[in-house]
């Protein structure tokens, strides 16, 4: 009892959540013991303020204010995008957190969704999730290299961590998009991506003017440096100019690119043969020793974005004028996805002087300025801040309808709105805000949509908190999500009710037997009530016991 | 007067020196980290670690205060941890952007203002007087986003009159500044921008000017001025105004100064990329280099405003005398 009274109030509370949660599995926990009868305490979710995205804090808003339907007092914590990531990330000093798990083309692959966000020691396990049955379907599913019996392996998973409302997935959001019809033709519409896609890029044409596509987005462009991006706005432009060995196709399989195939030998030897005849922009061929060389010169350099996968090449070797052998010290079924339809071939013949002749002392300084590739668009010009000018690549395999691309950056979503419907913008890249593409789609020769995702806007809950450790009440505040409101009001529409965390976007991956639970908040105080849980008369929810 | 000047000199360069220490602490004290700004927070720490090598945040913060004060002296600003591109050239550039935008914008402001001011002063209590007041501090309170929006509104989207935004026709480059400046496109594209911009600053010289110009105008040597016969245009402008402007050179380079890097609501509503826009960015991605880059052009560009201003006093006032203790 002296050992209790020195604890803090929050740390007593988690010492008995953490009781609670192993006595959670498999079935509706008795809550921390430690806590019996008191009141629950209040809580708060932590999400970014309006001025980053105006959706969060109103999603968070309706949440907390649903809370209420069980006596629960919830706070809504609107801070800056940045000091929110710190503190889940690196403090890990949050109860509940709204985010947006944005609809990546590597993200398709369930790594993300499955193993790095819940498996124990998960990348983005922050939340201090732990199930036992989880770990060991998360860990079966990263070393199997059939994709079948993977599909199995994740469906039960998400079957399982839905099962134990893990998190609750709020909404499936639309990429809402907007072009100009009457200038553009062929747009090749991509999950997660929409009209952005690499797939518009090559296959747009323009009707009208020079055949330049004048594309929007609100963010600038940062960096051109293939080893150092890790973001996507990068990659989305990265990947005009370099080419990949492999493709993210629009409905998410792997379409062959620079590669002519990869195949799986066995689960630790992957064989590579390159495509004939192509060559980068300043004319030299693109050999399979440049692959070699692009393998290797990530992992020298730890490429952030790579490194990861790198780290699990145990030697690459050529076994032929076009082929390379891969030997792995592991399986990793993610592979694919994650690191052969990402990675950027390089030409040997200028980056094996990189840094050095850069006059940088590390790769990651290298401003890149005069990109060269072997991609579909050569590059043309980069006016920081403002516009990004690539051209097509006549001789690509795969060579564009287009005369080029102009990346411009707009200072805010209405100004890039603004000049849709002046037709001085062809085409958004990334999102418009919800109330302005439904305002563009009315206009004559525009259309505003909205094109399925597999991101998702999530509501995770820090497990080892309090009432957020018992399965009972993260499954009643599942339930009190008013996730109608939320897709009508708050997302204008251009959103599904989330259910899974592989949204049903993701065809192949997402379970169907998994859907969104409907609110009913009758049902959430039965599942309270069955689980031990009182009300007093304030109608204050207070633990069980 | 050289000894003043060198002495004002020191003074500068003393106030530059603390504005780039106060900027080191301050960035360094934000909440979050640079790393999770370039790079997902749910890579590997050692990843996260191979980041911080390459920026040269592994090094102790006394040891990153010292290269950082070399560096500012041997003028290598480093590069941005964003962008990887060497500060010096950012700024160089949206610098240039910014100047352009404000002198059109500063040039329209004090032409009208003084103008403005003058007419005013010398028709007290008319209508134009009581209107230029009115119109004046209607601008000066209705914030740039307002005015930017409304003229976006009118003259681009319903009359179709002047481009949305930006500084020249998308994928026209221009090659160098003079290329620029000879594009009409250019021009077409700084009008409503030079207009916010200006109804928003119009009022400080105008008011200003005004008041000195009523102060200048109940002096005795406008009686005699006048009592001489003088022309009234030649009371109005050669006497008065130029005695009256004194408060207006003042003001104009604090003026200046604000303008620069206070522009981030018309930089942004014109998606025109400019000083403003990158002081943003970069403080809120954590880009050390540039964020401090941003801020000590800045400082330096108001600071040497202020030195410039004390030295044009002496020319413009005979009144004023520079001797070794300073102004009398």
């Amino acid at each position: 009892m002296i050992k209790h009274k020195a604890l803090g109030r929050r740390a007593f509370l988690q010492q008995s959540a953490a009781v609670g949660a192993l006595a959670a599995a498999g079935s509706f926990a008795a809550g921390p013991a430690r806590a019996a009868g008191k009141p629950v305490e209040s809580m708060s979710i932590l999400t970014a303020n309006a001025s980053f995205d105006p959706v969060r804090p109103e999603m968070g808003r309706l949440i907390a204010r649903a809370a209420k339907g069980i006596g629960w007092d919830v706070k809504l914590a609107a801070e800056d995008y940045n000091m929110g990531i710190g503190k889940v990330f690196k403090e890990q000093d949050f109860d509940m957190f709204i985010v947006r798990w944005t609809g990546r083309a590597n993200r398709i692959d369930p790594e993300t969704f499955i193993s790095m966000m819940h498996q124990k020691d998960g990348a983005y396990n922050k939340w201090g999730y732990d199930n036992p049955k989880i770990n060991e379907l998360a860990e079966a599913q990263q070393v199997e290299m059939v994709a079948e019996k993977r599909q199995a392996l994740v469906k039960e998973a998400q079957q399982v961590i839905f099962d134990d409302t893990a998190r609750s997935p709020i909404v499936y959001p639309s990429m809402t998009n907007a072009y100009r019809e009457d200038r553009l033709d062929g747009l090749v519409p991509m999950l997660g991506e929409g009209i952005g896609s690499f797939w518009s890029d090559i296959n747009v044409s323009v009707k009208k003017g020079d055949g330049y596509v004048r594309t929007g987005q609100t963010s600038a462009l940062k960096n051109l440096n293939p080893v150092s991006a890790t973001d996507s706005n990068e990659f989305k432009e990265l990947r005009m100019i370099y080419d990949r060995l492999v493709q993210v196709a629009p409905d998410g399989s792997v379409k062959p690119w620079a590669a002519k195939s990869i195949t799986i030998v066995d689960p630790t030897t992957v064989d590579i043969v390159l495509r004939e005849g192509m060559k980068f922009h300043d004319g030299m061929p693109v050999t399979i020793e440049d692959v070699k060389f692009t393998f290797e010169y990530h992992k020298k350099w730890k490429a952030p974005f790579f490194i990861n996968s790198l780290e699990k090449f145990e030697s690459v070797e050529v076994t032929g004028a076009n082929t390379l052998r891969i030997k792995l010290s592991a399986p990793h079924a993610p592979l694919m996805i994650n690191f052969f339809c990402s990675i950027f071939l390089l030409p040997k013949h200028i980056w094996q002087d990189i840094p050095d002749k850069a006059k940088v002392d590390d790769v990651l300084n290298f401003a890149n300025e005069k990109p060269v590739g072997s991609g579909p668009f050569k590059f043309d010009y980069w006016d920081r801040g403002k516009e990004l000018k690539v051209s097509a690549n006549p001789d690509h395999f795969s060579a564009p309808k287009c005369a080029g691309i102009i990346r411009i950056t707009y200072g805010s979503h209405d100004a890039m709105a603004a000049a849709i419907e002046a037709g001085e913008c062809d085409r958004t890249r990334y999102i418009l805000k919800p109330a302005l593409v439904q305002d563009l789609d009315k206009l004559p020769g525009v259309v505003g949509k909205g094109y399925p995702s597999h991101g998702f806007y999530d509501l995770s809950y820090n497990h080892r908190r309090g009432p957020l450790a018992d399965r009972a009440f993260r499954m009643a505040m599942d339930l009190v999500i008013p996730r109608d409101v939320i897709r009508q009001v708050v997302m204008s529409g251009f959103a599904e009710n989330g259910g899974s965390v592989i949204a049903p976007a993701n065809k192949f991956w997402h379970n169907d037997a998994v859907a969104s639970r409907r609110t009913n908040v009758k049902k959430a105080r039965e599942i309270l009530a069955a689980a031990g849980y009182t009300w007093d008369g304030d109608g204050k929810i207070h633990y069980p016991g | 007067m050289l000894d003043y000047v060198l002495r004002r000199l020191v003074y500068t360069l003393i106030t530059v020196f603390a504005v780039a220490s106060i900027l080191f602490v301050l960035f360094r004290m934000l909440p979050g980290e640079p790393t999770l700004q370039v790079i997902s927070p749910a890579m590997d720490p050692a990843v996260q670690e191979r980041m911080k090598e390459a920026f040269g945040l592994n090094q102790p913060v006394g040891l990153q205060y010292l290269i950082y004060l070399k560096n500012l002296v041997t003028l290598e600003w480093g590069r941005s941890f964003v962008s990887a591109q060497e500060v010096t050239d950012i700024l160089s550039y949206r610098f240039w952007n910014t100047i352009l935008l404000m002198a059109a914008g500063m040039c329209l402001t004090l032409v009208l203002g003084i103008g403005m001011g003058i007419i005013m002063a010398w028709k007290r209590n008319s209508p134009v007087d009581v209107g230029g007041t009115i119109v004046g501090l209607v601008f000066q309170a209705a914030p740039p986003f307002i005015t930017g929006l409304l003229l976006l509104m009118v003259l681009s989207y319903r009359l179709g009159l002047f481009p949305t935004g930006g500084m020249y026709p998308p994928g026209a480059r221009p090659d160098g500044l003079l290329d620029l400046l000879l594009m009409p496109e250019f021009w077409h594209r700084i009008v409503l921008p030079t207009l916010t911009v200006g109804m928003y600053y119009i009022s400080t010289p105008m008011l200003i000017m005004r008041d000195s110009m009523l102060e200048v105008l109940g002096s005795d040597f406008i009686e005699l001025a006048r009592a001489k016969g003088l022309k009234p245009r030649v009371v109005m402008f050669r006497h008065a105004a130029r005695n009256a402007l004194l408060g207006v050179v003042t003001i104009a380079g604090i003026m200046v100064g604000f303008a620069v890097g206070g522009q981030v609501v018309v930089e942004s509503l014109f998606s025109w990329p400019g000083m403003g826009q990158l002081m943003v960015e970069s403080a809120a991605s954590h880009d050390y280099p540039v964020a401090q880059g941003t801020f000590l052009m800045l400082a330096i560009l108001v600071i040497s405003l202020n030195f410039l201003t004390d030295i044009l006093y002496s020319y413009l006032d005979p009144r004023i005398k520079i001797t070794a203790k300073g102004m009398n």
